[in-house]
């Protein structure tokens, strides 16, 4: 009898719960909503600035890109989102070819971000840069032998290169770039030479990357900066070094965190705020202090930590065609066998 | 069909086709042109793939059986020191996340791993790459899943009759020879029961599988999605893992035959005692499995959480545990009240073959993985809009994608295969002879179900419920497309922060989620201690 009473009370909070559907938030005219691929906490520190900067407030909700581009489409013009904001400059060019954007080309935004790094319409804005380059053993390696992307497919790296699983957003953009310098030919050939060099499987995540080299199973890699800052900032004198690939040729490859604001924004000029306050000085600064990043606004400098690691020639291919050629990119990955 | 089971039968019939939904929305891919893409996947991914799936399935499919079954026979068949704790400790693994366990196992077993440091430094051994070639991920997914065949197992171990293992023993026949002659073919019904869980989730999974950069069919069906961008070719490919479900379930029905077993007796006689070094020996196994499989990992959670839990801990957390336990026990009552209503016995039912398969048809949204039964979900909600656009009414998709009745509705065709499994299993030891007294007696079918079925099923619903609860409380990729503003659980925690290599921080909600998974179990045990 006493489960029976249970089953029934648990049966009554689940008719609550679910009747309490209705009260769906109640969108305030000054909130600016944000769909976000760009995780909770690297985002809400800045928000928080913003609310307290100019009164306005921002309402999120994480998700992954794919999924968060999908449920806008479908949520057409009665979308609740005013901006998608993502880590990665295919997910920004996709969601534009969706109609998911708006152009929006305000002479502050025009300022403050390059060119290369935002949509040649104004659909979306880079805001943070981030820098995928050469990791190395400085035990075992002298930067004299690194030099670019290709040269990792050399026999001299024979099982000595680890690199992370194809299936990553940052390895889909970095061969995209590739394929856009070296022709596809080019790109195949570099890398399969890369899958010949592989001292493991690909790993799944940067961080394993540099851990496999420091256990000495490779001695060199292809990483996020971030990644490494955060590395060297928990274990200071790990024997790891960054070097900047293609510097006498494209430069080293660059990816973005980016927003833009949604066609059907019902708050666009909350929205057109916000994007102008994240490419403002001081929301730049907090993108780099907070994730090790490189500032878009180049008026900003580099976190202190990150400045450290030298100046950089960065590869000013636009990123739009980091997009186009992200399917490309991952077709070729994917006949050559690099999982 | 007299016209009274065509009442009952069609109320069922609309459940069941309701929890299909995500399935039917997946399948309606196939009207779509697939074209080119399928080409490029034939010629370079499908093979690998096909092959790797197989072998995984196969191994993890043998591994979970043989261990699940031999634990279970153990704890309750054989007295050995330790048994006690260890019959219910065995059960919190189901409380860790799959994709915290590969974490952790990678973090400990990789070369870059303490244990493979020490056997490099101490022993002077070579390293090797544990993520290359299948053994390892194997024996991860063993691991992770061991309890589900372990659980089936047990409660079916525990209704065999006891004289039928006295009368093996006084024919002379070894222990051994009891559990490979009677007890196993008396508990395979169980135990594929417990196997078709774990295979179909195995299927489904994506966590593990990317932490080894393994490839499965998952692996296609994230990339036909997130690199081709054709969520078309994504949902074809995930209907052929309903498709393979599907052909499971219909081998272990098949292997099951007409075996039924109405003994809801529960005997705790242990018909061995297993003294002196057999017994220690016994306890060596069953701990070793008990700490690869919990402690260990538990143990490296904890160590990563002490250091960070001052920087990592906030008010937040408050918010992410209510979340997390209201959706996970709302979910649960939900599902297990329609598994039930699926599952209760009635003549009408057990006539018509055709409605039992529609009710195992709607419980293969668990082989489903869990963002293409989220997008199917709106997909399906986008086709009622356009229905009430047509006729003039508005668009629900903006009211209904991040609602939690959206949310619980997923909950409930994704976990309902192991919530009806669990009832099913229960209203199958049920005989008929009570519907036959009960009409003779001229009791309504309400009070029959009231006071008969529901309190003789109540340990199905409730092993059900526990299931589904700790499923949900680990489920990712759903919740995180689905849930409403501000509703992020510890799963989401967990996975944020992971995704960004912060592991150490990661640890303090997945300690969060161990925890509450084991005071659910524990609760859940509490409730149904008549019965255990």
């Amino acid at each position: 009898m006493l489960t029976k009473r249970i089953i029934v009370s648990i049966l009554a909070l689940a008719t609550l719960v679910v009747g309490s559907i209705t009260l769906i938030q109640a969108a305030a005219d000054d909130v600016v909503t944000v769909y976000s691929s760009r995780k909770e906490h690297l985002i809400q520190p800045l928000f928080e600035q913003f609310t307290k900067d100019t009164g306005i407030e921002v309402n999120y909700l994480t998700g992954k890109g794919g999924d968060l581009i999908e449920r806008m489409k479908l949520e057409g013009n009665n979308t609740p989102a005013d901006m998608f904001m993502t880590v990665d400059a295919g997910d920004l060019w996709y969601a534009g070819t969706q109609d998911v954007f708006r152009s929006v080309l305000t002479d502050t935004l025009l300022n403050n971000i390059p060119s290369h790094l935002r949509d040649p319409e104004g659909l979306w804005m880079g805001l943070s840069v981030r820098a995928r380059t050469i990791v190395y053993s400085t035990e075992r390696v002298d930067p004299f032998e690194l030099s670019t992307y290709a040269d990792l497919a050399d026999d001299k790296w024979q099982g000595r290169l680890c690199l992370r699983t194809s299936k990553k957003i940052y390895t889909k953009s970095l061969v995209a770039s590739i394929v856009h310098n070296e022709g596809e030919e080019g790109a195949e050939a570099i890398v399969s030479g890369w899958v010949n060099n592989l001292a493991a499987t690909p790993n799944a995540k940067d961080s394993h990357v540099m851990n496999a080299i420091l256990a000495g199973q490779c001695d060199v890699g292809l990483v996020n900066t971030y990644y490494f800052g955060r590395l060297i900032e928990e274990t200071p004198g790990a024997p790891l070094s960054l070097f900047w690939a293609n510097q006498e040729t494209s430069g080293v490859h660059v990816n973005v965190s980016g927003a833009g604001v949604t066609k059907h924004a019902s708050n666009a000029e909350g929205a057109i705020q916000l994007l102008e306050w994240l490419s403002s000085a001081k929301a730049q600064a907090i993108y780099g202090s907070l994730n090790k990043e490189y500032p878009a606004n180049q008026s900003v400098a580099s976190d202190e930590v990150v400045s450290a690691w030298g100046a950089f020639k960065q590869d000013d291919m636009n990123l739009a065609i980091a997009g186009i050629l992200q399917a490309d990119a991952v077709a070729l990955m994917q006949r050559i066998g690099y999982k | 069909m007299d016209r009274f089971c065509f009442k009952t039968n069609i109320w069922i019939v609309l459940l069941a086709l309701t929890v299909a939904t995500p399935i039917f929305v997946v399948a309606s891919a196939w009207l779509l042109p697939g074209g080119e893409l399928w080409t490029h996947f034939a010629q370079t991914l499908l093979t690998d793939l096909v092959i790797s799936t197989v072998i995984l399935l196969f191994g993890v499919g043998l591994g979970v059986s043989v261990l699940g079954a031999i634990l279970a026979y153990l704890v309750v068949m054989v007295e050995f020191p330790g048994r006690r704790w260890l019959e219910w400790a065995l059960f919190l693994p189901f409380a860790i996340p799959a994709y915290v366990l590969a974490f952790v196992y990678l973090g400990v077993f990789d070369y870059s791993g303490y244990a493979q440091v020490w056997m490099r430094e101490a022993l002077g051994l070579s390293g090797f790459d544990i993520r290359s070639g299948h053994w390892a991920i194997i024996l991860t997914f063993i691991l992770v899943f061991y309890p589900y065949v372990y659980m089936m197992a047990r409660a079916s171990f525990k209704r065999q009759k006891i004289h039928m293992i006295e009368a093996g023993k006084m024919l002379g026949a070894s222990p051994i020879r009891v559990f490979w002659k009677i007890s196993v073919p008396l508990a395979r019904p169980a135990i594929a029961a417990g196997l078709l869980v774990t295979l179909m989730e195995t299927l489904a999974d994506f966590g593990v599988v990317s932490l080894f950069n393994y490839s499965t069919f998952t692996t296609a069906i994230y990339s036909a999605w997130g690199d081709f961008r054709s969520i078309e070719v994504a949902a074809q490919l995930a209907s052929l893992l309903v498709l393979v479900a599907f052909f499971l379930i219909y081998f272990e029905r098949r292997a099951r035959g007409k075996a039924k077993y109405y003994s809801t007796d529960v005997s705790h006689i242990r018909p061995y005692t297993a003294n002196g070094w057999v017994g220690w020996l016994l306890f060596a196994f069953v701990f070793s499995v008990f700490m690869l499989s919990f402690a260990m990992p538990i143990l490296q959670i904890i160590i990563w959480s002490v250091d960070i839990f001052a920087k990592e801990w906030s008010g937040k957390y408050v918010s992410f545990f209510t979340s997390t336990a209201i959706l996970t026990l709302s979910a649960a009552a939900l599902t297990v009240t329609v598994a039930t209503v699926l599952a209760l016995p009635s003549r009408c039912k057990s006539k018509s073959r055709v409605l039992q398969t529609l009710i195992r048809f709607s419980t293969l949204g668990y082989a489903l993985p869990g963002s293409v039964m989220a997008v199917g979900l709106m997909y399906g909600v986008q086709n009622i809009s356009l229905i009430s656009e047509y006729f003039g009414g508005s668009s629900l998709n903006h009211f209904l994608f991040g609602s939690i009745a959206l949310l619980l509705f997923a909950y409930v065709s994704r976990f309902m295969a192991i919530a009806y499994n669990s009832t099913n299993a229960s209203s199958e030891q049920i005989k008929p002879v009570f519907e036959q007294s009960a009409r003779l007696l001229g009791a309504s079918r309400f009070r029959l179900i009231w006071q008969v079925y529901l309190p003789m099923m109540t340990p199905g619903i409730m092993a059900g419920a526990l299931l589904v609860a700790v499923d949900v409380m680990k489920e990712l990729p759903a919740t995180y497309l689905l849930r409403p503003f501000g509703w992020d659980t510890l799963a989401i925690r967990v996975y944020e922060l992971s995704a960004e290599g912060l592991f150490e921080r990661a640890a303090v909600p997945a300690l969060m989620m161990v925890v509450f998974g084991a005071v659910l179990m524990f609760a859940f045990n509490r409730l149904d201690s008549s019965q255990l």
